[in-house]
């Protein structure tokens, strides 16, 4: 997916669309049709996202919200433990605080 | 996602701080992919320098591969890939077997590496890993995983079971991965090791059962130097920042401290002459 060219913000709703559109191209149509993919998801515990899969779905986070969001530096200042309990929900607040941040 | 063509193989790659200077290049090892330095050791060198990972073939996101794990075909493929991506010297570490592919770069071609780190690198004579190769099944599988979930606290579900049986399936039955780490077993007895003549870090962790080869590497490697950190031989997800940060230390070196020493002094000096 091209990173985004308009200023305009998203909103909560429209970051989670766009989120576990990603997570669907990461893990496979075949696999999230089981899953009920919801803000309270943890990658590793409910979405059972190993860690090249979560490189992946960063990866897209970086070229879709762009270089402005600095998502790996976001994920290395997080312990084993935060990076296990990461839900779905603390990037959609981290993505809307950068966004209301510029 | 970044795959590019290196002599026709896909291979996926990450780099942070594309534009400084100096680059440091980090080797994964084997049945593992780049995410071990991704998220917390990678951004840490990112601070000083270009910082470039890869998978290796069949890991990760890379294009599989029926033949060339051995050493050398290894260190082809990261000499193909530096000459890519147009890079002449590198900083160079590598973890576990990837310890040992970096080990033989430095051998092989000397001039391309400026530094070398060595983080828990086995010797293959006396490594479990071949035995791992020869007793593999997915009951073995299960049992690795849970012992990986409890020194590492990183837990997996059935479908990251059967992918994981999969790789293993692929590697261990139908690539020369067996074999080609198997004729690897003397690669400590090598001659070339004692003339390794570059600068040279090992690390490993206090409870690991590669410390001994660890030891070994530090007798014959002449300009090493060894530094323990707490934990075993999944020192890289135990202990990523001291990991990172030992490796930053060592790749930044003396030469760059001397100047922020003498950069203190400059200043200290000018603001003695103010007052």
């Amino acid at each position: 997916m091209d990173a985004i060219t308009t200023q305009h913000k998203l909103s909560n709703e429209e970051i989670f669309t766009i989120l576990k559109s990603f997570i669907t191209e990461v893990i496979g149509e075949e696999f999230v049709e089981d899953m009920d993919i919801s803000r309270e998801s943890s990658f590793t515990r409910d979405l059972e996202m190993d860690s090249i899969e979560i490189v992946s779905f960063s990866e897209k986070v970086k070229s879709h919200f762009g270089e402005n969001i600095d998502f790996t530096g976001w994920l290395s200042s997080m312990d084993l433990d935060q990076l296990i309990n990461l839900k779905l929900d603390h990037i959609i607040n981290y993505i809307e605080t950068c966004q209301s941040s510029k | 996602m970044p795959v590019i063509q290196v002599k026709n193989k896909s291979v996926h790659i990450q780099e942070l701080n594309k534009g400084a200077r100096e680059t440091v290049v980090l080797v994964h090892g084997m049945f593992s992919n780049l995410s071990v330095y991704y998220f917390n050791i990678a951004p840490v060198l990112a601070q000083s320098f270009h910082v470039l990972m890869y998978d290796m073939k069949s890991h990760g996101m890379s294009e599989r591969c029926e033949y060339g794990y051995d050493l050398l075909s290894m260190t082809d493929d990261l000499r193909d890939l530096l000459d890519a991506l147009h890079l002449k010297s590198v900083y160079l570490a590598g973890y576990s077997y990837g310890g040992l592919v970096a080990m033989k770069m430095a051998m092989r071609y000397p001039s391309r590496v400026k530094k070398l780190a060595v983080i828990e690198a086995p010797d293959p004579s006396d490594n479990e890993t071949l035995s791992i190769i020869d007793i593999y099944s997915k009951e073995f599988l299960v049992d690795y995983i849970n012992n990986y979930t409890d020194t590492t606290r990183m837990r997996m579900g059935k479908r990251q079971l059967d992918k994981n049986h999969r790789m293993y399936e692929y590697l261990f039955y139908e690539t020369s991965i067996k074999e080609d780490m198997h004729n690897e077993r003397f690669f400590f007895a090598d001659d070339a090791i004692g003339n390794i003549a570059h600068d040279t870090l090992l690390i490993y962790g206090k409870s690991s059962n590669c410390l001994p080869s660890g030891r070994k590497l530090y007798h014959t490697v002449p300009r090493s130097k060894m530094t323990l950190i707490e934990g075993d031989h999944n020192l890289p997800i135990q202990q990523p920042l001291e990991t990172a940060n030992k490796l930053k230390d060592f790749f930044v070196g003396w030469q760059v401290k001397f100047k922020q020493i003498n950069h203190k002094l400059w200043q200290a000096l000018r603001l003695s002459y103010h007052h």
